[in-house]
């Protein structure tokens, strides 16, 4: 008999398994260790920093063809995400896309082993996510972007996100792939919607096998890492055979409308209606009565800007309607909460995954609608709490859910929308990066009641094993890890901060006053001319330093690429 | 956490700069790279804090017993003196090794 020994990927550190997926002599690190780029946010935290800062970029070839691998080393504070690593992902990924755009194809492979943000570094973490997913899709648009997923962490939290933007997904049986991790809707919503400490739960719900099996991911390979070379190689041969996950709105609308979710569902629920899809069984409500709409803020502020326009969505937690500022086609989307949802978790406003889904369909729609003419402005109100926790969301893909968001967004701003968010509330994790952080331009109040940042000080002070006194110390030494408005602001990715506006009760001047903001912000996407985000990086604010290391690790990466 | 730093006269060259190791739980990385002064100069960052003594007998024995000029780095994520003496010969072990890419 002559079998070959397996050699384990998923046992190999993020380096070696850049190595391994490259042909044998064309691996070129950029940015390596002896760079010595490190997270500049961590020792003033009293936290050891890594050369790499847990990122590894490699160009090189796979069979024979240009790629460039971005591969996460889990080990190193549970792969989360901070500037300098998000710096590295999302430069790769950008400088990627220039080559691309010059003509000469080079294939992304993000090998994921993440938690998703580092919480030290918060919403630097954030910035960086909402960057690797706006090149991401407009990558998808020369090459396939492909998504490696080994274990033994996986992809959480925003990565989850990104990884559901991706061509094609590779999963072992060890990988996993959810937005919220199961610690944290343990800490959100109870022990009972999830057990953190119930491993075979937690894998049947999110593992390789059962995302296979469900529609979320495309091939489920043997921890093999010469079957996970065959198989990237396979998915860059077989050019565009995987219709990216994100775009099918329909398929995954028909998806949750099937959905009985008065129990309890098991995988194996989830799989069978996944592969033989069933008739419709829902009927939404088209829109809320007035005696139990929302007195939140998104509410209030989509009615006041619509002006009486129409609403046309037919899921009434997400809220759309046409209407002019001045001479301006302006589509406003908000997310409001619905106390009468099947979705237990999402009553509250949370994005879950009608939203999600919801979300991009409109958008989707404006961008067919105005396809061979004017290219109507996108604006997004915000004011979401959070992502939705719970058992049902991570089983049935709400990471998938809010790629879809993402990809809409992205995609409104590629097509020529000019796409803007305005921030009267609250603008949370996975909730704003769906909802919000695609978005041209930025505008903000100040005031109190609006507060951006990635998780609870709860579920952040249990993640990093800190008491709420030491994270609240934490955030005063470190700007990205606060959680007011005006800290954000300091970071740069602010086109606007307007003051005096009454944000719970505005009244008209308060409209008129935001209704200039957003025309001028429209204005402003049109002189500038350009589709992408990089705006935050080229205000004034970034470039004072509220985001030197991404500025610095773009442009070593550009330095280092050729 | 804590830095240290300590240097050591050397006289022995070597061949290449190494990178070993991870920054994660129980282990460390170290990054070992040619210097043409005289000596080692060492500089550990632990976020172990209190065991300066444990790190010097190590650091001590270790650049006693190997004679090389270099600058020595170490990001340490608690491992222990094990852990070191072993991570610090592999870096040894690849920094004079010929082959341009090694984890």
């Amino acid at each position: 008999m002559t079998q070959a020994l397996r050699a384990s990927f998923v046992e190999c550190s993020g380096r070696e398994r850049a190595i391994k997926l490259l042909d044998n002599g064309t691996y070129k690190e950029l940015l390596s260790p002896f760079d010595g780029v490190e997270s500049p946010h961590l020792e003033p935290q009293g936290i050891v920093p890594q050369s790499d800062d847990g990122v590894i970029v490699a160009k090189g070839t796979v069979n024979g063809q240009q790629a460039v691998v971005i591969s996460i080393e889990g080990s190193f504070q549970g792969g989360g995400i901070g500037e300098v690593s998000g710096a590295k992902i999302a430069g790769a990924l950008e400088t990627a896309l220039k080559q691309c755009e010059n003509g000469m194809k080079v294939i992304p492979v993000l090998v994921f082993d993440t938690g998703g943000v580092r919480l030290q570094e918060a919403n630097y973490g954030l910035l960086s996510i909402a960057e690797i997913g706006a090149a991401i899709v407009a990558l998808r648009r020369h090459v396939p972007v492909i998504a490696v997923i080994p274990g033994k962490i996986g992809a959480f939290g925003g990565m989850s996100i990104t990884a559901g933007l991706c061509s094609a997904i590779i999963m072992t049986r060890e990988g996993r792939l959810g937005l919220n991790g199961p610690e944290v809707i343990e800490q959100e919503a109870g022990i009972r919607e999830f057990d953190s400490k119930d491993r075979p739960l937690i894998w049947s719900t999110i593992g390789g096998e059962q995302r296979m099996a469900a529609g979320f991911a495309d091939l489920l390979m043997e921890d093999d890492t010469e079957s996970i070379k065959e198989a990237v190689a396979c998915i860059i041969k077989s050019g565009g055979m995987f219709a990216p996950r994100a775009e099918q709105v329909e398929r995954y609308e028909a998806f949750l409308n099937q959905l009985d979710l008065s129990q309890r569902l098991i995988p194996e629920d989830v799989r069978k209606l996944w592969n033989e899809p069933g008739k419709k069984t829902v009927q939404e409500n088209q829109s809320l009565s007035e005696n139990i709409k929302s007195k939140g803020r998104g509410q209030v502020w989509f009615d006041l800007l619509r002006n009486g326009a129409p609403e046309i969505s037919d899921v009434p937690s997400i809220r759309v309607a046409d209407a002019l500022i001045g001479k301006t086609k302006v589509r406003y989307i908000a997310v409001v909460p619905d106390a009468q949802s099947r979705f237990a978790r999402a009553r509250n406003g949370e994005v879950g995954l009608r939203e999600g889904w919801t979300i991009a369909k409109y958008i989707r729609e404006a961008i067919q609608e105005d396809q061979n003419g004017e290219k109507r402005a996108i604006v997004a109100i915000v004011d979401v709490p959070s992502q939705a926790y719970g058992y049902h969301e991570e089983l049935l893909g709400i990471h998938q859910a809010c790629a879809a968001a993402v990809d809409a967004y992205a995609s409104a701003r590629l097509n020529g929308h000019p796409v803007v968010s305005f921030i009267p509330g609250n603008a949370i994790s996975g909730a704003f990066l769906s909802h919000g952080m695609q978005a041209h331009r930025l505008i903000a109040l100040r005031d109190p009641g609006v507060t951006v940042h990635v998780m609870s000080k709860k579920s952040a002070a249990r993640i990093t094993h800190r008491s709420l006194e030491e994270l609240e110390a934490a955030t005063k030494k470190v700007t990205a890890m606060a959680y007011d408005i005006e800290s954000f602001e300091k970071l740069g990715a602010l086109h606007s901060l307007v003051d005096g506006i009454e944000a719970d009760n505005p009244e008209l001047k308060d409209r008129d006053m935001i209704y200039k903001e957003i025309k001028e912000a429209i204005e402003d996407i049109e002189m500038v001319g350009s589709m992408g985000l990089e705006v935050r990086l080229t205000s004034p604010l970034a470039q004072d330093g509220g985001r030197a290391a991404s500025i610095l690790v773009r442009k070593k990466l550009n330095e280092q690429w050729n | 956490m804590e830095t240290l730093k300590y240097t050591f006269p050397a006289t022995k060259k070597i061949s290449q700069r190494a990178h070993v190791g991870v920054v994660g739980s129980g282990d460390m990385e170290v990054i070992v790279e040619p210097y043409d002064g005289k000596e080692a100069e060492v500089t550990v960052r632990t976020g172990v804090t209190g065991f300066k003594k444990t790190w010097e007998a190590v650091i001590d024995r270790f650049f006693t017993q190997h004679d090389i000029a270099a600058k020595v780095k170490i990001n340490d994520f608690g491992a222990t003196p094990g852990v070191v003496t072993i991570r610090l010969a592999q870096a040894l072990e690849v920094s004079s090794l010929d082959t341009s890419v090694k984890s």
